[in-house]
Formats: C-alpha cells, structure tokens, sequence
C-alpha cells in the first residue's frame, strides 16, 4: 500500500506541473481578435508588411524630401489627402499617417480572415490619388492595355509600389522594360538587333516618354509628373533625341545616337524566359560511348579467353603436332 | 593448417561483408536524415538504382515458392533440402527488398500506409499486400530452419521443438505461398505493364516475362549458392542429382522465357509508335543496349540456356555454376532495362504527334553505397545461415527425421 | 502417416486450383474497374485560350505564392507551343483533373481520390512518396518533394499569400485548381470563375484574361458557352483519362 504522504506530495506535483504548464500554454494561444483594425494587419500580414514600409506607399509621409517640402510650404492639407489617410479636409483629421492598409482595403469585413479584405483594382481606387492632371488615369485609359481589362496591379506592386518582378534579375534592374519584354516577347524578337536597342534605348524610353535616372525628385512638378501611360509613342517622343533630324537626316542621327548614350541609356535586357523548361531533356538518347562499349567488351573477351584457355593451348598444341598430354 | 586457413577466409569474408554493410548503414542514414536528394533520381527518373534491387531481390527469391510447391504440392519429395535452403534465400531476399523500399519511399515513417489505408485498384497495393503476408510465409515456413540453432535448441528446447512442428504444415504453407507469389511477382511486372502513359511498357506480357524470369533467377541463386557451399566446406553435403535436375529444368525455362522475350520485341518493331518505338531502340542501339544485349540476352538467356540443356556441360559443376550465376545476372539486367527504358523516354504531351526527348539517370555514390550494403547484408545473413544453421544441408533433413524416428520409438517403448 | 499419401496430395491440388480460380476471378474483376466517374452536382472545368496566352507566366507566380511551392516545382508551367502566323503561341499545363485519372487508379495507399465536383484530391499525410503516381501521369503533372521547402517562398507576397499549408518532405505534390479557393468562395456565396477570390489563382492573375474557370454542368457558365461558341482540343485525348482542361487553339485572327 502506498504511504498517504507520498500520495499527497505527487498530487501537489501534479498539480504544480498542470497548473503551469495550462499557464504557458494559454498565453501561447491567440485568441482571434475581434476587430481587425489598421495596427493588427501587420500581426499576420507580416511580410507584405514589411515590403509595404520600404516602399513609396509606406513612406509616403515619412519620405525627407517630401517631410522638408511639406514643412517649408506650410503643411498644406491638400498634400494629406494622398499622402495620408482618411483625411478629412473639414476638420484636418486623418486616419493614419501616409498610405496604410485601409486606404485601399477598407471597409474591413466582421469574419475576417474568413472572408478576403476587399480590393477595388480598377484605376478609380488607384486613381484617387494617382490621378491627371497629377498622375496618369486619363492616359492610362487610351492606353490597349485599360482596353484589354488590365489594372494598375498587372505590373505595379500595390504593396511595394514598385514594379511587379517576374525573375530575381528584374528585381534589381531600375528600368521596368524587363517586365515588357516579359508579356511583349513578339516585340523582342526584333529589337535586341536594332539600332535603337545597340543606342541604348529601352521600351520605357519611348512607350513611356521616361527617361530612367534623369528626373529629378526634389523639384515639385517634375516628381508630380508620372510617365504618360497610353504607352502611344507621339512626335514628341522621337524628338526627345531626334529633335536636329527633323527636317535634316544624315550627319545628325550620329550626334542623336551619342547624346542617348551619354545621358546613362540603359542597356536593352534580353526576354525573360518564362517557359518551364522540363530538366534534363534532350532530343538524342545518351550517346553510346564507343570506348566504353569496347572496354566492356574487352573485359569480357579476358574473362572468356581465360576460361577457354585450356581448350585453345590443348588446340595449339595438336595442331602443332605434340604429343597429347594425358589427363 | 587447412582449417586455419579456412577460418581466416570465412574471417576475411565477414570483414569484408562488414564493411560494405557499415558503409551502407551510413549511406541509409544519410538518405534518412537529408532526404532523397541525395539521390540522382529527378521528377522524370522518379525510380532507379533501389528499385531495381527491390525487384531483383524479390525475384531471385521466387525459388521458395517454386521449390516448396514442387515438394509438397507435385510431391517431389526429394527436393526438400533445395527447398529448404530456397525457403531461406527468401527469406533474406524479402527482406533486403524491403529494406531497399524503406530507403526508396519518400515517408518510410508510413511504410505501414499500405497495410492500413487499401486501394483495391492499385497494382502496388497488392504487391505490397502480397509482399506483407508472403513475408509471413516465409517466416512460418523457415521457423524449423531456426529451430535447428544449436543454442537455441539448448536454451529453449521447448520453443525450439515448437518451431520444427511448424514444418507439419508445410503443404499448407506452400500453397499460400504458391498464390501469393504468382500474385505479386507478376504483378510487379504488371505495374509497369498497366501504365498508359508509357507506351514501351502498355503491353500485358510483361508480368509474363516477370513471372518467368523469376522463377529461373531464384531456382538458379539457390542452386548456384547450394553448389558454392559445397565447394567452400566438405562439411555440408549437397545431392548433386538434386541440383542438376532443377538445372536441367532451369534450363528449359530460360527456352520459354527466350520464346516469350523474343516475340515481345518483335511486335513491338512493326509501326512506329511514339514512346514505344524509341523505348525499343534505346534497348537496341541506345545506352541500354551493351546491358540488354550482352548482359540480358548473351549472357542471361542465350549462353546458360545452352550450357543447362547441353548434357555435358551441365554435369561439369564449373559450367553449371557460371551458367547460373549468369541467369541470375540476366535477371537483374532484364530490371534495370525494363525499369530505365520506359522511364528514359519523354513523351510530350503537346498537341500533334507526340515528340520523343530523352533523359538519363546514373545512380549516385549514396545509391550505390546503400545498394550494395542490403546486398552485402544478404550476402552476410546467408553466409551465417549457412555456418550456424546448415541451411545447404542434404543430409540435415534425413539427420532430422532419423531423431525423430529415434524419439518415437522411444515414447512407444515407453508407453 | 496412416494416411495414405494420394489422398492428401489430391485435395492439395483442388484446394490449390479451386483458390487460384476464385482469387484470380475476384482480383480481375475488381481491378478492371476502377473508381467510379463522379457525375451530378457542379463540375469544375478550366478553359485556356491559347490565342490570348503571350507567355508571361503570371500564372505560375500566381499559384507559387498561393499555394506555397517551392521554386524548384512548378505545378502549372507554360510551355511554347509552337508558332501561329509568325507569332509564338504558348500552353500553360495545370493538372488535367482527369476524370480517369491514371494516379488515382495507381496510389497504393489511395492518397488521390476524386472530389464529386471533379478536382483529384492530394491527402498529404497519407501520401508514404512512392512515386508510383508521378510514373503513372501522363502529363507529368506531379512533382515529388525531394527537399524540405523551409526557406522563404521568394514569390510571396508579392504574388499573393499562401493559403494552404506547405508539404513536408517526401509527399508528391500537383496543382488542386485551388480548391482552398473554391471552397471558401462558394461557402461565401460567390460564383468560381466569375468572382475572383473564389476562382483559382492562376486564373485570377493572368493579365490577358486568357484562363477561364466554371461548372461546366451549368450550360450557362462562361466555360460551358464559350465550349459551345469555339472549338477546343484536350491534351492527349487518345489516352482516355478524360482530362477538365479544354485548349481553344490559337487561330490566325485572334492571335
């Protein structure tokens, strides 16, 4: 029988260890919180979270140029109603400070995660801000791609706001051309060899009127100014570098070459290919390696030699007439 | 001095035998710790190197069934010592395949998936069921093999002489045995012969071709390691009638599997059809072809099945034993080209004909090491069975039944 | 033995033929059918409009970052399909759905089954990595998981988040039309292939509109019309696995 002190003290120790142990457990648990509001996004959205921060929509308020200039104009509020959000022009209240969550995923639905946060991908959520005569809605919507059903998000990063990257080498490219070539592949069959393409110039030069690298972000209409999206090449984009040739070819395309050239033109990259290719395929089975078939070959013409030896010296032996050696 | 010669090879041999297994051990823990990447096999070689070893080792054991049914169920008595040792070269094969499938397997912690969660129509589910109960077959049936350890008769007689009764129901044991087996050694060639997508492998005789080769492969291992035994130790008799009779008839098997091998190739020349055509030519004249046709025609099928049927040949035990060993080559040749051919050949699925590429597989150093450690271990289980247990024994069994006889007369005395 | 030897040996060989026959009678039968086809209720189907695909493989970014694959597998890849009027056409190949499929029939454990609304369902935690499905597909539409995915998926969330959970090592993987997708869409009261959370990913992201996803069962869903309106092909038809992706042929006019 057991004594009922040693009974007593293991009860308090299991006690002792089930007490703590539904401690550590509970705390461990979270609880789905009731409301999902702006802060707790980024409790389980973590990583677009962070994504989010580092780029222009993240900082949109926090950005020093943009910080200095705001101050030294006074703090106009007509600034806040893009860069922050909710902001209420009566009061000069605003939700959150820059770009957050809830500017483009709002309202936030009771039983989420159950049921997805809503986006509205059309350019008129995207245009609210990024809208003429400042940004780019009304070209964008001359442009065959608004006209094929695209949005804002087929090439832009919502999240990053930057542009979407299909290969790591994209990603670290400053010119978005590679994302062109990546649907336009017909397009790039033919440029790589061409004299704009050897020049230097890139899709986005021309489809975009953007020159990478040459504006500058300090001055207010020139960082206000996005590329015209229609995509639309006019005369105005050829004069940017043929402007001398426009009545006088020749001796002047030279001069136009090099100017491009100069002003940092970047490279024009080569189609990213998208195409799984399936791996270690090929059209010829494995080539039979002649010195491999005769090595083996070879070994076994040893071994055979070896095994009829007897036979063939016995054979030699007769036919050069020697006495038959008996067994 | 002849016996300390002998021991010191039979020490050598256990070393040697050691080092391979230790080496695989290794390797199987690396595949059990890093995964399968280990391994050269790819999304298109999804099988290789283990596989074949798994079907190999299973058809080399095809001589229990086919033996044991001989002896109790045609009644040939007299071989019941090849099948003796038969029953226990698979017992040991049954096991080196399934080690080899534990490694193969992507989850070997769910290797019991299969005797659990059924899928009626699956080809591998019933091998894999087959394999399971056939396994404890094998078991049941060499149970009085066992029984015949020294120490074990000394250190629990009563569990040993229970063990030997075990032998009372050995007509009943081979004939499950006989069903299971027929089931699954055709069935693994069936597994290869159901699959549409592979046209090279569409074809229903190749679970024929299977079945065939197998019983030749495991008649020929228990017969070839019956004689080297008997080579190796005057200490264990072999009837040499016994053995070339089943030579004999080794030898009119590989007639019919030559009949049957040569006009599934041949039918498959007529028309070209993709994946199938190509499938043949990389057996021909591809980077199959010195293994298909030097190792699983000349010396598989062509060169044994001359020297068993040829009566001088067959009595003289060297050409016997090479030409079994040769059959036992073939047998495994026959699996590694039946299993890369079809896997070799990528068919596309693109619309218009089907375009043919191919790919290439070459086992990697971990696949070999491990392959050649289960095969080692074999090596080692058979080498012990052979020295502790008698398993290649002639007289064992007539010793045995002469104590039997013993005892009987003894209790009727008694009694 | 008092008995006499014949006997025994005779009923042996009775019982021996009599339970091949029966055995041998009972196995073809059940394996020659296989599972049965399901029919009634919605029926899943995915259409590609080749005339439309350009190849830029949204698609494949797509399903990576939803459904957590790793870089190395590609359940939907694009492959190019040849030229059309001088312009390169592509095929995107998801898993086929078949309606015989050769991976369920081959699974020894029967960790593919099929869904009634038709997609071929993956159960990972039976899955022991045989590899036999993988062999058996004709469209080579499994990969098996030869490492452990525990990096960073390097496509989220860029592309999307992942909705279901990541595969362990040692299962075979393939593409689920996002049933994760379709599930909690319909429980949700939205239309697969018309609302985009409920439609599977590949289809929502592919900018050019040229994937479409419905119940084909429905002769007024988007797929069952545009069936109707165009002529489409299937990939290896002559097989007879009876796959649920219809390829309407990139045609000169539209290209």
């Amino acid at each position: 029988m057991v004594k009922p002190e040693r009974l007593i003290i293991a009860l308090i120790f299991a006690l002792l260890a089930a007490g703590i142990t539904l401690f550590a457990v509970r705390a461990q648990t979270t609880e789905p919180t009731s409301g999902i509001s702006n802060s707790n996004c980024m409790a389980c959205h973590s990583d677009i979270a962070t994504e989010w921060q580092s780029g222009s929509h993240g900082q949109s308020l926090s950005d020093p140029i943009f910080a200095e200039t705001w101050q030294t104009q006074g703090q106009p509020g007509a600034c806040l109603v893009c860069h922050a959000t909710g902001y209420d022009p009566a009061t000069g209240e605003r939700q959150a400070e820059g770009v957050v969550c809830t500017a483009c995923h709002s309202p936030i639905p009771a039983n989420h995660p159950k049921e997805n946060m809503p986006i509205d991908k059309t350019p008129d959520l995207c245009g609210r801000c990024h809208s003429d005569p400042r940004f780019i809605t009304e070209n964008w919507m001359l442009s065959a791609h608004y006209k094929r059903d695209m949005t804002c998000s087929v090439c832009h990063d919502p999240h990053g706001a930057g542009m979407k990257s299909v290969t790591d080498a994209a990603a670290a490219s400053p010119d978005a051309s590679d994302l062109c070539a990546n649907c336009h592949k017909d397009a790039m069959q033919n440029f790589p060899t061409s004299k704009h393409a050897e020049a230097g110039v890139t899709c986005v030069n021309c489809h975009l009127g953007f020159n990478v690298g040459k504006a500058d972000v300090t001055d207010f209409v020139a960082s206000h100014k996005a590329p015209d999206h229609s995509f639309i090449p006019t005369l105005d984009t050829c004069n940017k570098c043929h402007a001398s040739q426009m009545h006088a070819p020749g001796a002047a395309m030279a001069a136009a070459a090099i100017a491009v050239e100069e002003s940092g033109g970047t490279p024009t990259p080569s189609p990213t290919p998208v195409a799984t290719p399936i791996p270690l395929v090929s059209n010829q089975p494995v080539p039979v390696s002649p010195f491999g078939f005769a090595g083996l070959a070879g070994l076994l013409g040893l071994v055979g030699g070896m095994v009829l030896s007897p036979w063939l010296e016995k054979l030699y032996r007769n036919f050069n007439g020697k006495e038959e050696r008996s067994k | 001095m002849k016996t300390r010669l002998k021991i010191s090879v039979w020490l050598f041999w256990l070393l040697g035998l050691g080092l391979l297994i230790l080496l695989g051990l290794g390797a199987g823990v690396i595949v059990f710790w890093k995964g399968l990447s280990v391994t050269h096999l790819t999304d298109l070689v999804p099988w290789g190197l283990w596989i074949t070893i798994d079907l190999s080792s299973i058809a080399v054991s095809a001589g229990a069934f086919s033996l044991c049914a001989a002896v109790y169920l045609l009644g040939l008595k007299r071989y019941q010592p090849v099948a003796r040792t038969a029953t226990f070269i698979g017992l040991i094969g049954y096991t080196m395949a399934l080690l080899t499938l534990l490694m193969d397997i992507g989850r070997p912690d769910r290797f019991w998936h299969a005797v659990v969660y059924w899928n009626k129509h699956s080809l591998l589910w019933e091998v894999t069921m087959c394999i399971t109960l056939y396994l404890t077959v094998l078991l049941l049936e060499s149970l009085p093999i066992f029984a015949q350890f020294e120490w074990l008769k000394k250190r629990w007689p009563k569990l040993a002489g229970w063990m030997s009764r075990i032998h009372h129901y050995a007509p009943y044991l081979a004939v499950i045995g006989l069903g299971l087996s027929m089931l699954h050694q055709s069935s693994l060639g069936a597994l290869y012969g159901v699959l549409k997508a592979r046209p090279f492998w569409f074809r229903p005789d190749i679970s024929v071709l299977f079945i065939i080769s197998a019983v030749a492969g495991g008649m020929s291992l228990t017969v070839f390691a019956s004689m080297l035994v008997a080579r190796l130790s005057r200490r264990f008799r072999v009837d040499d009638t016994l053995l070339e009779r089943i030579s004999f008839f080794i030898g009119w098997t590989l007639v019919l599997y030559l009949y049957f091998r040569f006009w599934d190739a041949l039918s498959m020349t007529y028309t070209y059809q993709p994946g199938r055509t190509e499938g043949l030519q990389l057996l021909t004249h591809g980077p199959l072809s010195f293994n298909f046709w030097v190792g699983e025609m000349m010396l598989g099928v062509v060169i044994p099945m001359v020297l068993l049927i040829n009566r001088s040949t067959r009595e003289n035990s060297f050409w016997r034993m090479l030409a079994l060993l040769l059959v036992v080559g073939g047998v495994v040749a026959y699996r590694w080209d039946t299993n890369l051919s079809g896997l070799m050949i990528v068919l596309s699925y693109l619309p218009g004909e089907p375009v043919v590429e191919y790919t290439h597989y070459f086992p990697s150093l971990i696949e070999i090491l491990s392959g050649a450690g289960v095969v080692a271990y074999g090596l080692l289980a058979f080498s012990l069975g052979v020295r502790y247990l008698s398993v290649v024994d002639h007289g064992a069994e007539d010793a045995e039944a002469e104590e039997m006889r013993k005892v009987k007369k003894v209790t009727a005395e008694v009694a | 033995m008092s008995q006499p030897k014949l006997n025994r040996r005779d009923f042996l060989k009775v019982v021996t033929v009599g339970a091949a026959a029966v055995g041998g009678a009972q196995a073809i039968r059940r394996a020659a059918a296989s599972e049965p086809i399901p029919s009634g209720g919605r029926q899943w189907a995915m259409v590609i409009d080749q005339s439309l695909c350009n190849g830029c493989g949204y698609c494949i970014l797509a399903c990576r970052a939803h459904n957590d694959v790793p870089p190395e597998i590609t359940w939907n890849p694009v492959l190019e399909a040849g030229q059309v009027a001088g312009k390169e056409t592509y095929l995107p190949r998801p898993c086929m759905q078949c309606s015989h499929a050769p991976c369920v029939d081959v699974c020894p454990v029967k960790a593919s089954t099929y869904r009634p609304d038709g997609i071929v369902m993956m159960d990972y935690d039976r899955c022991i990595g045989c590899r036999y499905c993988e062999v058996a597909c004709p469209y080579g539409a499994r990969s098996f998981n030869w490492k452990a995915f525990i990096e960073p998926n390097p496509v989220v969330p860029e592309w999307g988040q992942p909705e279901v959970e990541r595969r362990p090592r040692g299962v075979v993987e393939k593409c689920t039309s996002c049933y994760q997708r379709i599930d909690r869409g319909l429980s949700l009261g939205m239309t697969p292939g018309v609302d985009p959370d409920a439609s599977p990913a590949c289809v929502v992201a592919c900018p050019v509109n040229a994937r479409l996803f419905g119940d084909l069962s429905d002769p007024n869903s988007n797929v069952s019309k545009l069936l109707q309106a165009r002529p489409s092909y299937t990939l290896r038809a002559d097989l007879g696995t009876g796959p649920r992706v219809y390829y309407l042929p990139a045609v000169e006019e539209y290209v």
